[in-house]
């Protein structure tokens, strides 16, 4: 039981956080909308209504339709599933396989070490959008290949603060102190560097979920996201930027604020997990 | 100093090594390999041999690789067969253009980052602060295609002022002929950039404010002018140098996004332009080129870093 | 009487928290007469810095003086407007802070930097300026003064940047002069050369210096007049002879008493308990819960200062110390048995990254430690002391020589036996805050030494460790954080007992440490020694606590060992110059006569450390001779010298 001493009291800071909670209220709040609002809000995403295109709010369509007669409303929760799941997977994807990148390097050390970090180096220096563009055009993109290319890529940021993580925290004196009881490096890990590394690779995968959704988008806007009928939010900005001069207003906002809501989200939700997480460590 | 020097462009040749041989694979893991994705979907087979016989691309594949990178040195990055022109002379016009945007973007960035950065860290914790983070902050989330819209929205519908769009002159001195074009394109771009920075400037103004020099400062009895502007500020602004260079990728990224969205004649758009068809050559090498304009900025950011600042400066020249 | 130059009435500073506020000052009133030098001292929390941050208007972010007067040449300036108290500070005022590192902006050159107050507050030319500052720097014994002008600060020593920051302070001759703890992260001969310096200026401007220091010794040998601080008030203050010849106040008394140098006999005195939270509100004397003559009356009411010349807040006043003499050394031990340690040839390099070349941390050391011995190794910092230390407990693996653990070559070892050889010897580090997993609890911190050992019974080890440091269960679901210094190292102790070792190597385990606090580990730590049959690796810089705590010293200089021998000896017949040079640096608040041997200059880099006798290029007997490398010779006292002090005498050394 006092085992949940620590996790209470780390809550507890994140709860006196305004904003993580704020963030984590808007985030659960659209998630809600995007994944049990068409069990309440059932439209049809599939086949084009040119009956009732562009349509402006009002009874019926909440927020409209589109160029193609989808009720707006059904089509922002379709889109928000593809940019929220796509964000957390590719992001929970890139933060796993830069953890284990990065530990490798740290822990080998020498010509290991600088090899590995040379390729890190080499991918990070190529900007990320036009490998992401490069790949997406190779390969027609669904939700899975999505999280595939993102991921895949995303990996190098936390690779490099897990690195440079195992490599401080190695030489700590608490570690040294293990190594003169006669402890292994096995140990050190185990027992001592992942429990104080874990809090950063946490904070860190939020931050990475926010450039992943925003990555989505963009690809989408470029038009190499999912083709439709799927749909993103990316990708309806996309179809209203032809919208921007006929002043059809309600196919730009409501996708463009969404994305805005949900990057600030998981930004709050990581400034204040990182508050959580260092608290435990303050001296009086 | 030289002898950081040499370790440091020498790490740099390493990494533009590494990323040919990612562009190298990623040509011959493409379906059909490298002849079907330069030649396209109607070409023959017969076509497809002998464009690999010429190419050398029935040798082994390290041989391939040299050939590769032999051609690269001569600055042949192929022929697209759809623009009908070889890469390199399609990029010739466009990187100018690219650059005017990143360079323009990046000096308003930098002229409006550092007072934020300063005012935040000064009167940290009240209400310029908050406001000035709650701005950047909205600018960090906020996709730079949507920051672009609601700025063509504004200055090119509800109070027409800018043109929506970039200028469509061959050269770059055509381009710069028409500045009202550009005022756009570049301050979308720099928006995300002057988040991005201003935050970083606080946060190093921030340590630095906190450091005993500081006090010592005070201590002499010297305005805070001059603790902040004298002391602080030099120190400060030396690991601004270095994001400089390492928000690179992300800029170029951003001028992609810019590109696209503003018709702008840059690489980003050649890019773009060329995913959307894929036509592969051009993806590639504009890839490479893009890749070593970042890495060549990073080294020159680097440089820039350890000239400027003493202890960098006298310890790496010491030994 | 003289006006005073700052007279201090009624301060209250406060300083503001997340939740409340502390109240580091309160009511602190203090005169400093022109040309007088004042010593403020106290020990962690206990104001003194506090009061010459207020007066300076240098209180970190959340610190603002509350109630009280500041007054300056009869000026009180919290009433001034802030330009003039800024110009006042800038051109009355200068100060030195502690830690010359940081205390300099790093990536502005020396000369700019120390005639930064000319050029603002007189507003003179730039060439004219720098004359000044090169001037200044001459004054304050820097050697080549125009071409360190265009030095930047990582250029220089931890002395020579203290050095800068006094021409600094000095280059608009102040009136008064701050000094807070200026040597504190200085090495003893360096102290020496700073406090002889601020000393000579003093005379030579005709200056007030505050001198800001928790180290008795300093303040006795320095100041005039003292002034002692306890949680935020002044306690007691008088003509510094008068205090320490006899304290009233019972804290300034017990605060003497825990010094190791008054050390008589076996233990030391130690205060009890903790200094009081001073975010909470207290009634009477705040000294009263650790106070050995506590009264009810001394809870009651605040305990104003009283008396003319010697002032002190206390109503059960001292009525002086037992007479001062030299303290009875206590007698020598003798142990006969076979080493539990033995260090032969030990040689330690470490490889430059940078230009190839290689640094010489330890070159060639021998000493043996018998079981229930404590063996002290003193020396400055870069002496390569706690790399013998590191090397003993097997962190680090020796370039040459042997290490010799209960008979065995532990460089023979491997595996297992290796493991199992981390149990005879164990290491206690200096802050052991940043030695514990600050995520784990104390309890899997203490059981962490026996799982790795797989030593069975955990639980009631634990229980019986805590008996044995003098703690209670309650700790072991606290996290490290959650102590202060002196529990840190209590923990810290019973980790490294917990495989009953032979041998604890301790690098410089109280040196962080308050007076008062120091005393209760140190008496702890003998205490276990005499319980369990430990013997101890005592590594520190101060010779006055080795002296204390060590039945024989080795000396370390660059490298080398230059002088071992029994713990009296070594200190009252010292052989070695540099031994002697070390002992005369060390202030104390005894005033016997001593031999004053000074070094100059600056420790020679161990990169390319000098040909024989590497003290040779400081040395004041150095002769052609010392080209040649002295060997350690002697009995039982020896020494690596051609020209020792004295020889030993025949009688003393045969225990």
């Amino acid at each position: 039981m006092s085992t949940l001493v620590p996790l209470r009291r780390g809550l507890g800071v994140f709860a006196e956080n305004r904003l993580a909670v704020v963030g984590a209220g808007i985030f659960l709040a659209l998630a809600a909308l995007c994944f049990l609002g068409p069990l309440f809000w059932t439209t049809d995403q599939v086949h084009t209504d040119l009956a009732s295109v562009h349509l402006p709010p009002g009874p019926g369509h909440p927020l409209g339709t589109d160029g193609v007669g989808y009720d707006q409303l059904g089509r922002l929760m379709l889109g928000g599933q593809t940019s929220i799941i796509v964000g957390l997977a590719a992001g929970l994807l890139a933060t796993v396989a830069g953890t284990i990148w990065g530990a490798v390097a740290g822990f080998a050390g020498g010509w290991v070490d600088a090899a590995m970090m040379r390729v890190v180096d080499a991918m990070m220096s190529i900007p990320a959008l036009f490998l992401f563009m490069l790949l997406a055009a190779i390969v027609t993109p669904s939700v899975t290949m999505l999280i595939v290319i993102i991921g895949a890529f995303a990996w190098l940021g936390p690779a490099r603060l897990v690195r440079g993580e195992a490599l401080s925290l190695r030489s700590r004196e608490y570690v040294q102190a293990m190594r003169a009881m006669g402890g292994t490096g096995g140990r050190a890990v185990r027992r001592h560097i992942v429990p104080n590394a874990i809090g950063t690779v946490i904070v860190n995968a939020t931050f990475q979920v926010a450039d992943a959704i925003l990555y989505v988008a963009y690809l989408s806007f470029l038009g190499l996201g999912v083709p439709p009928p799927a749909a993103n939010w990316g990708g309806m900005l996309s179809d209203g930027l032809a919208d921007t001069y006929s002043g059809h207003w309600w196919l730009l906002y409501p996708p463009g604020i969404a994305i805005v809501l949900i990057v600030l989200a998981f930004n709050f939700i990581g400034d204040g997990l990182r508050d959580a997480f260092e608290v435990r460590l303050r001296r009086r | 100093m030289v002898r950081y020097l040499v370790t440091r462009v020498g790490q740099a040749i390493v990494v533009i090594l590494l990323v040919t041989v990612i562009a190298f694979l990623i040509l011959h893991l493409l379906p059909g390999g490298a002849a079907r994705a330069t030649l396209g979907k109607e070409a023959t087979l017969d076509q497809l041999a002998s464009f690999n016989h010429e190419m050398g691309y029935d040798r082994p594949w390290f041989q391939q690789y040299g050939m590769y990178l032999l051609r690269l040195g001569r600055g042949d990055f192929g022929y697209s067969y759809q623009l009908n022109q070889s890469v390199v002379e399609a990029m010739a016009q466009r990187l100018p253009k690219t650059m005017v945007l990143s360079l323009l973007s990046t000096l308003l960035a930098v002229v409006v980052a550092i007072p934020l950065g300063v005012i935040q860290a000064v009167r940290r914790n009240r209400p310029a602060d908050y406001v000035i983070t709650s701005l950047s902050l909205l600018a960090y989330a906020t996709p730079i295609f949507f920051m672009g819209l609601l700025l063509i929205i504004l200055f090119s519908q509800t109070w027409p002022i800018l043109p929506p769009e970039a200028p469509q002159g061959f050269t770059v001195g055509e381009m710069l002929a028409d500045p009202a074009g550009l005022v756009l394109p570049v301050v979308t771009l720099a928006i995300v950039t002057i988040a991005v920075y201003s935050r970083y400037v606080r946060s190093s103004m921030v340590d630095n404010l906190n450091e005993n020099y500081v006090r010592t400062a005070r201590g002499k009895g010297l305005p805070e002018w001059r603790v902040v502007l004298v002391h602080t500020l030099r120190n400060g602004l030396f690991p601004v140098i270095g994001l400089l260079g390492m928000y690179l990728p992300a800029l170029f990224s951003g001028a992609l996004v810019v590109e696209s969205l503003f018709n702008f004649p840059g690489m980003g758009q050649l890019f773009w332009q060329a995913a959307l068809k894929r036509d592969f050559p051009v993806l590639l090498g504009v890839t490479v080129v893009i890749t070593i304009a970042t890495i060549a900025g990073s080294l020159i950011a680097d440089l820039l870093y350890a000239a400027a600042d003493p202890r960098v400066r006298l310890r790496r020249g010491a030994s | 009487m003289n006006e005073p130059l700052l007279e201090l009435r009624g301060l209250d500073t406060d300083i503001a928290l997340r939740r409340g506020a502390v109240h580091a000052l309160d009511g602190v009133s203090l005169q400093v007469l022109p040309g007088e030098t004042l010593g403020v001292v106290g020990e962690s929390g206990s104001g003194k810095t506090m009061t010459a941050l207020s007066v300076m208007g240098l209180l970190p972010h959340g610190g603002r003086v509350t109630g009280g007067e500041i007054l300056f040449e009869g000026r009180d300036l919290r009433t001034l407007p802030p330009d003039d108290v800024r110009r006042i500070r800038g051109v009355r005022m200068g100060m030195v802070f502690q830690d010359p590192l940081t205390s300099l902006n790093p990536t502005m050159r020396i000369g700019t930097q120390v005639a930064e107050p000319l050029r603002v507050h007189f507003g003179t030319g730039k060439a004219e300026a720098r004359e000044r500052a090169i001037d200044m720097l001459r004054r304050v014994g820097m050697p080549r003064p125009d071409r360190i002008a265009d030095n930047y600060p990582h250029e220089l020593s931890g002395g020579m940047r203290q050095r800068v920051a006094i021409a600094m302070a000095l280059i608009c001759s102040p009136r008064l002069l701050i000094a807070d703890e200026p040597t504190t992260a200085l090495d003893v001969t360096t102290q020496r050369q700073i406090l002889e310096l601020i000393d000579d200026l003093r005379a030579e401007f005709g200056m007030a210096v505050i001198l800001v220091t928790h180290d008795l010794g300093v303040i006795a040998g320095r100041a005039d007049r003292v002034a002692v601080m306890y949680a935020g008030r002044v306690v007691e203050t008088a003509v510094t002879s008068s205090l320490f010849r006899s304290p009233k106040h019972r804290y300034t008394e017990a605060l003497l008493e825990s010094l190791p140098e008054e050390a008589r006999g076996e233990r030391l005195y130690s205060i009890p308990g903790l200094p009081p939270d001073l975010s909470q509100p207290m009634t009477g004397c705040r000294f009263a819960p650790r106070c050995r003559h506590v009264t009810d009356a001394c809870r009651l009411s605040e305990i104003p200062l009283s008396g003319a010349e010697h002032q002190f807040a206390c109503i059960h006043p001292a009525s002086g110390r037992a007479a001062a003499g030299v303290p009875l050394p206590s007698p020598a031990r003798s142990f006969s048995d076979a080493p539990v340690l033995s260090v032969r040839d030990l040689v330690k390099n470490y490889p430059v990254r940078r230009g190839g070349g290689q640094v010489s941390a330890v070159a060639g050391v021998s000493f043996d430690v018998a079981p229930g011995e404590t063996f002290g190794l003193v020396g400055e910092s870069g002496c390569g002391k706690s790399t013998v230390g590191r090397l003993a407990v097997g962190l680090e693996r020796p370039s040459a020589g042997q290490i010799v653990l209960e008979g065995t070559d532990i460089a023979a070892l491997t595996g297992r036996e290796r493991r199992r050889m981390h149990r005879e010897v164990q290491l206690m580090f200096q802050d052991s805050y940043a030695a514990m997993n600050p995520r784990m609890r104390v309890d899997a911190i203490l059981a962490e030494p026996l799982e790795i050992q797989k030593v069975g019974d955990r639980r009631a080890r634990i229980a019986t460790l805590l008996d044995q440091v003098g703690l209670s269960r309650q700790v072991l679901e606290r996290y490290p954080h959650e102590f202060s210094g002196g529990q840190l190292q209590r923990i810290g102790l019973a980790r490294a007992l917990a495989l009953h070792p032979r041998l604890i190597v301790g690098d410089e385990p109280v040196s962080a440490l308050d007076v008062s606090i120091q005393a209760q580990v140190l008496n702890l730590m003998r205490d276990l020694q005499k319980d369990l049959g430990l013997a101890y690796v005592f590594i520190s810089h101060d010779l006055s606590v080795v002296d204390y705590m060590a039945d024989r010293i080795g000396v370390m200089y660059l490298g080398k060992l230059v002088e071992v021998g029994p713990a009296r000896d070594v200190v009252r017949s010292a052989r070695h110059p540099y031994t002697q040079a070390l002992i005369d640096a060390v202030p104390t608040i005894s005033t016997a006569k001593r031999e004053r041997i000074a070094i100059e200059g600056e420790l020679p880099s161990a990169i390319d450390p000098p040909s024989g006798c590497r003290f040779r290029t400081r040395c004041p007997r150095a002769a052609a001779l010392c080209e040649t490398e002295p060997p350690l010779t002697g009995d039982t006292h020896q020494v690596a010298c051609h020209f020792p002090l004295r020889q030993p005498p025949p009688a003393t050394s045969a225990a």
